[in-house]
């Protein structure tokens, strides 16, 4: 059983933040959250989402799984306006999602969750350092980087009591720093690794640039992204894997 | 035969290929008047030209109204065969000379089409007349004798300027007609993808090469608008054909390894052709893929520069979404290559290719050269190291280029992507 009535531009959020890994996936349906795990195919990049019950204008669910194409969804969300609010219902019997939007409504096809990719067993990392940002300044060292390379160092200077967000291209170089008094927070620890663009580029087009951005980073480890959405009620984590310097 | 047998070569050799290159002369000039003895001897009267054609040629120059030709080389019909671009080439250890004096005794006789052929005769209906000649050829296993009528004398033309450097071409002329002089000889799989108009372009390329056919005669078939969808059935600029099959393949080729296990040791291969060096470093991991370019000062795609010509183009595990910036058909060319390999195997790997175009390559002769020289590279020996590190420090102490410039260009020299599972 499920039954929901939610906003529409925090159920786009939600989704806009799992699309930009996998083409479909799972969708937990908790007594208490809405919850979606998934990994891309090549296993590098991970979104772990949990949605309070309480985001939603009335939330009704007994805890199953359904499987969707999210683009196919994410369509449909777009036919909203931000302020409309999108109703949806399971029909257990043809395993079909009904949704309403101020008098459309669509009956989407689901996809057997069974079908779709295992969700990942999330590493059980004890990363030693943790800059809290403002997503708009993430957002500024990812673009300038884009510039000139295709991968994007992420690193703290311990002495310098400073996080770096930097890049290296044929010719060219970026070099975004961050000190203790540019960030909400931050936890200094050893950390420097090194990360696809092409990933990193997609997470922050996920992230509002409003939004309170954690990053929790090591030494050649995958880093952690938290932010939160829906009010405060939605909440993501990314986990990207490292590219692994060669020396 | 070497070139200097009927060149005179300059002392400043370097200096002298840059010449040629600005000239578009290719040094071949000697070799194209031989071609006019050679057709004035065969061609007849009345302009109808007897030879036995191996493979076609689509030019891409303002399409969709492109140039489409069949391919004979006058005076040589006993040998036909061995005017074809193949993978034979490489065994044959054919030299620069050699590919353009086969090259260049090629008369392109041609005419102007569209693609599409109109609206109302699509590819896919056009049996008769010269571009049905073309497709009978194209479509055929073995050169194909034919009759043309040509609309005056070949111009000796070359299609290659500085900013599109591409193999040089004999003579064109333009033709009137084309007839068949027999029956020509059509392979059974080649029938089946030609007679169903319903299966889509990228299956009907994937079952040829499947049934033994190589990447050489998919293009050319795929070229005369031989396979695909009836709708969509077309003519294809040879160029473009050329990488559209190498990637079309390539794709299936990774599919084949997607879920297969990794080679467990980094290993360098080597192989060196026509003035071209190559490096293949497979490590452990999942597939993921560079080819990085090296063009030296004097080289035919770097002929005025004072440095060495950086180029590369990489991709990770699920592939590109668009065509490659920097190195064109040479990373379609050279990805099939490694990825033939690890099929065969059963493996997949980090796959990353280095490739040196030092300055004896003064002359383009195609992607070929590439396909084959890696392909080649696995029949030998290889080398194996600790680390990827290690085989890229050890390949760089024989390359043009420093480490720290070489981790600048490349993504995978300056790390190769890990995956979550590696943290669990």
């Amino acid at each position: 059983m499920f039954k929901a009535i939610v906003s529409a531009s925090t159920l786009r959020d939600a989704l806009d933040s799992v699309s930009v890994l996998v083409e479909e996936c799972k969708i937990r349906l908790n007594e208490d959250e809405l919850a979606i795990r998934a990994v891309d195919p090549a296993n590098v990049g991970m979104v772990d989402l949990s949605l309070e019950a309480a985001a939603f204008e009335s939330y009704e669910a007994d805890g199953g799984v359904i499987g969707v194409n999210l683009s196919r969804l994410e369509d449909i969300a777009g036919m909203a306006n931000s302020g409309d609010l999108i109703q949806l219902e399971l029909n257990e019997e043809t395993r079909k999602l009904h949704i309403q939007i101020e008098g459309l409504s669509y009956t989407l096809a689901l996809i057997d969750p069974d079908s779709i990719r295992q969700e990942p067993d999330i590493p059980d990392l004890d990363l030693p350092a943790e800059i809290v940002l403002e997503g708009n300044q993430m957002d500024r060292g990812i673009k300038a980087a884009d510039m000139v390379s295709d991968h994007i160092r992420l690193r703290v200077d311990e002495e310098a009591e400073a996080f770096y967000i930097e890049a290296e291209g044929d010719t060219d170089d970026v070099d975004l720093k961050l000190t203790r008094e540019d960030l909400i927070d931050f936890t200094s620890g050893p950390a420097d690794s090194l990360f696809s663009l092409d990933y990193l580029k997609d997470m922050n087009k996920a992230i509002p640039s409003d939004a309170e951005v954690t990053i929790e980073l090591g030494a050649e480890f995958p880093v952690k992204l938290h932010y939160e959405f829906g009010e405060g009620m939605g909440h993501v984590t990314y986990m990207l894997a490292p590219r692994i310097q060669s020396d | 035969m070497r070139l200097d047998d009927y060149i005179e070569m300059e002392a400043d050799e370097a200096a002298d290929r840059r010449r040629l290159v600005e000239e578009k002369s290719y040094a071949i000039l000697d070799e194209l008047e031989e071609f006019q003895h050679r057709f004035d001897e065969v061609v007849q009267d009345d302009a109808i030209v007897g030879s036995v054609s191996p493979s076609i040629f689509v030019g891409r120059s303002n399409y969709p109204n492109v140039s489409t030709g069949i391919l004979s080389p006058v005076g040589h019909e006993d040998d036909a065969a061995r005017f074809e671009t193949s993978a034979a080439w490489y065994d044959e250890g054919v030299s620069i000379d050699d590919v353009f004096q086969r090259r260049t005794s090629l008369l392109n006789s041609n005419q102007p089409t569209s693609v599409e052929l109109g609206r109302d005769t699509n590819v896919h209906d056009a049996w008769n007349g010269f571009v049905g000649t073309q497709r009978e050829v194209a479509i055929s296993d073995r050169p194909v004798s034919v009759e043309i009528g040509l609309d005056g004398a070949p111009e000796l033309d070359f299609d290659v300027s500085r900013t599109d450097v591409a193999t040089p071409t004999g003579p064109r002329a333009r033709a009137r007609s084309a007839t068949l002089g027999e029956n020509p000889h059509v392979p059974k799989a080649v029938k089946k993808t030609l007679e169903d108009d319903d299966w889509q372009a990228q299956g009907a390329m994937n079952y040829l090469y499947r049934r033994g056919f190589d990447v050489y005669d998919i293009n050319s078939i795929l070229s005369a608008g031989a396979l695909g969808q009836a709708e969509t059935r077309r003519l294809v600029p040879t160029r473009w054909s050329i990488t559209a099959v190498d990637d079309t393949v390539g794709q299936y080729l990774r599919g084949t390894i997607r879920d297969a296990p990794s080679v467990d040791t980094v290993q360098v291969w080597r192989n060196e052709y026509l003035g071209n060096a190559f490096w293949v470093v497979l490590a452990p991991g999942r597939w993921e893929f560079e080819l990085v370019e090296m063009k030296a000062p004097g080289s035919i795609w770097n002929p005025d520069g004072e440095k060495l010509w950086l180029s590369s183009d990489c991709e990770g595990f699920e592939g590109r979404t668009s065509y490659v910036d920097e190195t064109a058909g040479a990373y379609y060319a050279s990805r099939l290559a490694v990825l033939e390999h690890l099929s065969d195997i059963g493996r997949q790997a980090k796959a990353l290719v280095l490739r040196h175009v030092s300055d004896d390559y003064w002359g383009p002769v195609g992607v070929w050269q590439i396909r084959e020289a890696i392909r080649h590279a696995f029949d030998d020996a290889h080398g194996e190291a600790e680390t990827f590190g290690d085989a890229v420090r050890e390949v760089t102490t024989q390359l043009p280029v420093s480490l720290s410039d070489l981790r600048r260009k490349s993504t995978m020299v300056s790390g190769l992507q890990a995956n979550l599972t590696d943290f669990i």
